[in-house]
């Protein structure tokens, strides 16, 4: 399945009204404080009208007739009116910042829990600054407009339609022509948003480029000092930051297109008007004192549809943040659990039928692999590197489903055990051991809630029931002895001995070592080899390696070259073909 | 050679930032504000019109074209202004994160491994983009906007000037709760940025350690880890909110008691005589023009904040002092390394004691040593890539500190013990330097037996392959790493831990391929394995950071009881090795 985010697939243009619909399903528990705001952004622009209302009554009335009496009094109720505006002003802001983070949080939560169902194929194939991205900053391109912009764009519209409908009200003929020109930047948006839009896209790729480029460099530092190759950081990074630049500025300009035309719009409707009005004077059925306030009253339209403009492209900003989003949102993942209630009588703990797969379409890495792996029993798989061995083991665990075949667990469909059964009976150490930043206990804890809460002492017998203890004394601060997830602290052998610890506390039935030893030096491997041994007589072991002595004692060896797995007979056997290359 | 351009400067005010940008930044508020005071002129240009009309000679060719070109200075001003405001903007952004990559280029790997690179990342996007955010909203509107405060204060001085001191004394009002303001949410925005680096922490782990996250079904984990840090960048965003929902309404409430305090104070001067109605009128109309610039400064005011905040930590990465100290010496290296007590130790934790030892050229030594003994960092130490606590180490009888860094790397080989891919062709991975030749590639390709597992890629040496991509095993990217190391044709190369993931066949053609093709490297090598290196000058038993022992296989087994014990763990096996 194709999961490259930058890749798609399915290149389909959605529309605004269709990616907007699909936001707000999102948001859709926020709606009653959307409508609170909704009220509070109509009651703030009534009040704000008021005040000046109010005011130029007092001149009007009492300052010109000089009653002082009435003045104070108008002052009075201007007071509360005042006051109750602030109230509405700051419920209006608080209300919709409080939608806008809460839309922020949502989405981020939304969109890393879908990474979380998504397949191990799926980060294979994206980039780890452009997912963070995507996560980070096209979400925040929705909270902007959420909590800045939303409500500004109602309020707008609800002033331009009120505006709209008194120029009507108080001439038709007029008010068709003040329109023309709004009609014309309709048009003009319309035309142009698809536009806009694109380049708002392409700027939110490039952010995402230039995040994965930095991501990329900052973990490869070692090797770009190594290898005396700052330069080539530079450079990547320059190219990178380059291609941003250009589409930044390219974005920049198309968003800023819709001011400017909608400003000449609006003066262009002055005119219009004066031309016509004038016309409409000379013909008798207008007045001079009409076309004066009429001129004021279409810049009451005029001004709100400016500011739309402005927030037009804070629109199209988020809509292509959105898309980004969606992108994610939308992946299924192709691995969920099937229904069967077959199961084979007689069947091995795990056995692969038939199995064929590949990573990608057109490459098969696994031939026809048929494996029966047995109860208590310990397997080895040997062969030259690339052979396949890992990949096999990824089917094992399910970490990918076979192209063709099938793999049984207990006589059964891998597929029908949801994924807290199989990872619970399946164990699987892989070949790069993965720490998070954290302490050692947190670490071998990882995943497993049976532990959870034990004390560190009652955390220390469970390890020493599982002969583990001598492993933990390798760390000098034991349990609590501090990790990170990269740098140089923790030795890579180290690593592997946490991921051991990690992987045989949770009692598999299953045990598969990718070369899970390979950077532990044979004193504490003889170790390891001795703690495997004494696992409950029920467990099976498959390990992949290529020291020997780590599988000396395996009951059966299958040689893995090709993509083809065969049985390789005996110890002997297996040396002779691994060390002279004598493959028959 | 790079000179670090230490213009050392004290961590300034975000303004300072834009001091190079003095000429845009002045043309674009030169645009503005033509365009805003074309857009004054419009209504009178209109009021002339009917003024004409209703004297009785009105002709439209003059009006239309006069208000025709008004209008399109204006349309060609205000998208000139917006132009340049993008351009700056963006030049600003691309300016700020090229110094910071500059900055960054030029630190030490153990600089790099101190800092984190989830605040590195976000110092580099969200960071930039906030003040990217300042120059592009803030800068024009608060010009505009102090513009307009102090001219329509000054008439509004001239008009009536107790009435005036009234809406003045409005100022240091607003002023005091910007202030207070501004001063909590800096910090709230400092620590919600550093809720950002840790949410880039939490999405960068998860996603390295998917696979991790499937084999133990901790996907519930970490979604509850993401869901923690969201939680407190919600809370971050929402007190950020509080505080700002509480300054607007204060200060439009503050402007609209100014408003009634004019009409009580000026009512009562119409009334009692001192003031005209005219002078009211106008008083109040300039009252109303001064209320929209408090209030976008009131909006730009998060913009500020946030940029310097972020700007500040910014400054932080900008100013941290130039680690990497470089050397000037260039020599051809024939390969002499000595060790002279060297010590090293991570925090309070010792990693090497006291190591002393020495190659000399062309000879090959081997370390081993349990987990953990200091072996990588030994190796770390030899490359440069930390320094020594204390101690020397000297190559070709030079402190390699005197080295000139880049040709210094050009002549040691390292090839890491975990593999480092980058995203580009096969080839381009192994040919990673300028020196490297068509010739020297080749021959490192040969040698590592890449082609081996190239030629069954779909595009040879010219696949593109990655990081985390499933088109190379474990024990491929190791060759890869040694082809990349070779293709320098270093004097000296560097190995840790080489063979762990490649079959024993293959490392024994590898190796042999090696020996014969660069016959004249000083090869150390750290390993597990004793069977591969038995024949090695020297080999050094590293044990907890100490140097247990010291000499040939011969003279370690009569003398090291520690070696002999690690030589027996591998006896079964090493008999087959042996062998052939």
């Amino acid at each position: 399945m194709n999961y490259n985010l930058n890749k798609p697939a399915t290149v389909k243009g959605v529309s605004n009204y269709t990616a907007f619909k699909g936001l707000l399903r999102l948001i859709s528990h926020e709606k009653s404080k959307l409508a609170v705001a909704l009220l509070a952004t109509i009651g703030t622009s009534g009040l704000n009208l008021l005040g000046p209302l109010l005011t130029a009554y007092a001149i009007d009335t009492y300052v010109m007739q000089k009653q002082y009496h009435g003045v104070l009094v108008y002052s009075g109720i201007l007071l509360a009116v005042y006051f109750a505006s602030f109230g509405i002003n700051y419920l209006q802001t608080k209300l919709m910042g409080t939608v806008g983070q809460r839309t922020l949080y949502t989405l981020r939560n939304a969109v890393f829990h879908k990474l979380q169902q998504l397949p191990v194929a799926f980060f294979n194939q994206n980039k780890a600054g452009d997912l963070i991205s995507r996560v980070n900053n096209d979400t925040d391109k929705l909270n902007q407009f959420f909590s800045q912009s939303l409500m500004q764009f109602v309020g707008s519209i609800i002033s331009m339609t009120g505006a709209g409908i008194f120029l009507f009200s108080l001439n038709v003929k007029l008010g068709a022509v003040a329109l023309i020109p709004a009609l014309l930047s309709l048009i003009f948006t319309r035309l142009l948003s698809p536009w806009v839009k694109k380049k708002n896209a392409a700027n939110l790729k490039t952010v995402g480029g230039l995040s994965a480029e930095i991501q990329e460099s900052l973990s490869n530092f070692k090797v770009v000092v190594a290898f005396g190759r700052r330069d080539y950081f530079m450079q990547r990074f320059n190219e990178a930051n380059e291609k941003n630049y250009t589409s930044a500025t390219a974005m920049g300009i198309a968003n800023n297109v819709f001011m400017p035309f909608y400003s000449l719009m609006a003066s262009l409707a002055q005119l219009m008007i004066l031309a016509y009005g004038v016309y409409l004077i000379s013909t008798g059925s207008f007045t001079i004192g009409l076309l004066v306030s009429y001129i004021a009253y279409a810049n009451y339209f005029y001004s709100p549809l400016r500011q739309l403009a402005a927030l037009w492209a804070n629109f199209q900003t988020a809509m292509a943040g959105w898309e980004r989003i969606s992108e994610i949102l939308v992946l299924e993942n192709n691995m969920g659990t099937i229904e069967t209630h077959a199961r084979q009588e007689g069947a091995p703990l795990l056995e692969m039928q038939q199995v064929h797969f590949g990573y990608t379409e057109d490459r098969e890495i696994l031939h026809n692999i048929n494996l029966r792996l047995e109860q208590g029993k310990t397997y080895a798989l040997v062969g030259p590197t690339g052979g396949g061995k890992t990949t096999t083991a990824s089917l094992i665990a399910r970490l990918y489903d076979p192209v063709k075949g099938n793999v049984l667990l207990d006589g059964k469909d891998i597929r029908s055990y949801n994924a807290a059964e199989r990872t619970r009976r399946i164990g699987f150490i892989l070949q790069d051991p993965i720490l998070f930043t954290g302490t050692v206990r947190e670490n071998i804890l990882y995943g497993n809630e049976e532990y959870e809460n034990y004390t560190n002492d009652q955390l220390e017998e469970v390890l020493r029931a599982a002969n583990l203890e001598k492993l933990l004394g390798l760390f000098e601060k034991g349990l609590e002895t501090p990790v990170q997830s990269a740098g140089e602290g923790v030795s890579l052998g180290q690593k592997q001995l946490i991921a051991f610890m990690r992987a045989v506390l949770r009692k598999p039935d299953l045990l598969i070592l990718d070369e899970a030893t390979a950077n532990i030096d044979t004193v504490t491997e003889k170790l390891l080899g001795e703690i495997l041994d004494k696992l409950p007589a029920t467990t099976t072991r498959v390990i992949i390696a290529h020291r020997l002595n780590t599988i000396e004692n395996a009951d059966e060896i299958f040689f893995v070259n090709d993509g083809a797995v065969t049985n390789a007979g005996s110890f002997h056997q297996v040396v002779d073909q691994l060390m002279h290359g004598n493959k028959n | 050679m790079k000179q670090p351009s230490g213009k050392e400067k004290k961590p300034s005010g975000i303004f300072t930032l834009l001091r190079p940008y003095k000429g845009l930044i002045t043309l674009l508020v030169l645009f503005a504000l033509m365009g805003n005071s074309l857009n004054l002129w419009l209504p009178k240009i209109i009021g002339q019109g009917i003024d004409d009309f209703s004297h009785g000679h009105f002709v439209y060719k003059p009006l239309i074209i006069k208000f025709g070109l008004a209008a399109l200075l204006i349309f060609v001003f205000t998208y000139l202004q917006n132009i340049i405001q993008t351009y700056a903007s963006e030049k600003v952004a691309k300016n700020l994160r090229e110094r910071l990559a500059e900055k960054i280029s030029r630190q030490s790997y153990a600089w790099m491994e101190q800092s984190n690179p989830s605040r590195l990342l976000t110092n580099l996007t969200a960071d930039v983009d906030s003040i990217k955010l300042f120059v592009s909203q803030a800068i024009v509107s608060l010009v505009s906007s102090i513009f307009i405060i102090i001219g329509a204060s000054i008439l509004l001085l001239t008009i009536d000037w107790k009435l005036a001191l009234v809406v003045i004394a409005a100022i240091p009002i607003m002023g005091t709760a910007f202030f207070f303001v501004l001063k909590k949410v800096r910090t709230l925005f400092m620590k919600s940025r550093e809720i950002m680096d840790r949410l880039n922490k939490v999405i960068n782990e998860s996603i390295l350690g998917a696979a991790l996250i499937n084999v133990v079904n901790a996907q519930q984990r970490e979604y509850e880890k993401f869901l923690d840090a969201n939680g407190k960048a919600l809370d971050f965003g929402l007190s950020i909110l509080k505080l700002f929902a509480g300054l607007i309404p204060v200060i439009v409430f503050t402007a609209n008691m100014t408003g009634l305090a004019i009409l009580a104070l000026g009512g009562r001067f119409v009334i009692d005589g001192s003031m005209t109605i005219g002078d009211f009128a106008a008083f109040n109309s300039y009252l109303t023009l001064l209320i929209f610039p408090i209030l976008v400064i009131g909006f730009m005011s998060n913009v500020i904040a946030q940029a310097t905040a972020s700007y500040q930590r910014i400054s932080g990465v900008l100013h941290s002092p130039d680690m990497l100290e470089t050397g000037s010496l260039v020599k051809n290296l024939e390969g002499d390394i000595t060790c002279e007590h060297v010590s090293l130790s991570y925090g309070e934790k010792p990693v090497l004691k006291d190591i002393s030892f020495s190659v000399k050229a062309g000879s090959k030594i081997a370390i081993i040593g349990p987990t953990a003994a200091g072996k990588t960092q030994l190796l770390y130490l030899l490359m440069r890539l930390i320094k020594p606590d204390e101690g020397t180490i000297r190559m070709d009888g030079e402190d390699i500190a005197a080295y000139e860094s880049e040709s210094f790397h050009q002549q040691v080989g390292f090839v890491f013990q975990d593999s480092v891919v980058f995203n580009m062709s096969v080839r381009e991975n192994i040919a990673f330097s300028d020196v490297v030749t068509d010739a020297s590639l080749e021959k490192a390709i040969t040698t590592a037996e890449v082609k081996e597992f190239t030629d069954q890629l779909p595009e040879k040496l010219s696949t593109t392959v990655s990081e985390r991509g499933t088109s190379l095993s474990g024990g491929q990217k190791q060759r890869l790493m040694l082809a990349r190391a070779l293709a320098l044709n270093p004097k000296i190369l560097l190995l840790d831990d080489f063979t762990a993931r490649v079959d024993t066949r293959t490392e024994r053609k590898i190796l042999a391929n090696v020996h014969r093709n660069y016959p004249d490297l000083t090869l150390v090598s750290v390993t597990q394995k004793i069977g591969a290196v038995t024949h090695y000058d020297q080999i050094i038993l590293l044990m907890q950071g100490e140097m247990i022992a010291a000499g040939t296989h011969e003279e370690l087994m009569e003398k090291s009881p520690d070696y002999v014990q690690i030589f027996n763990s591998q006896q079964s096996t090493s008999n087959y090795e042996l062998q052939s």
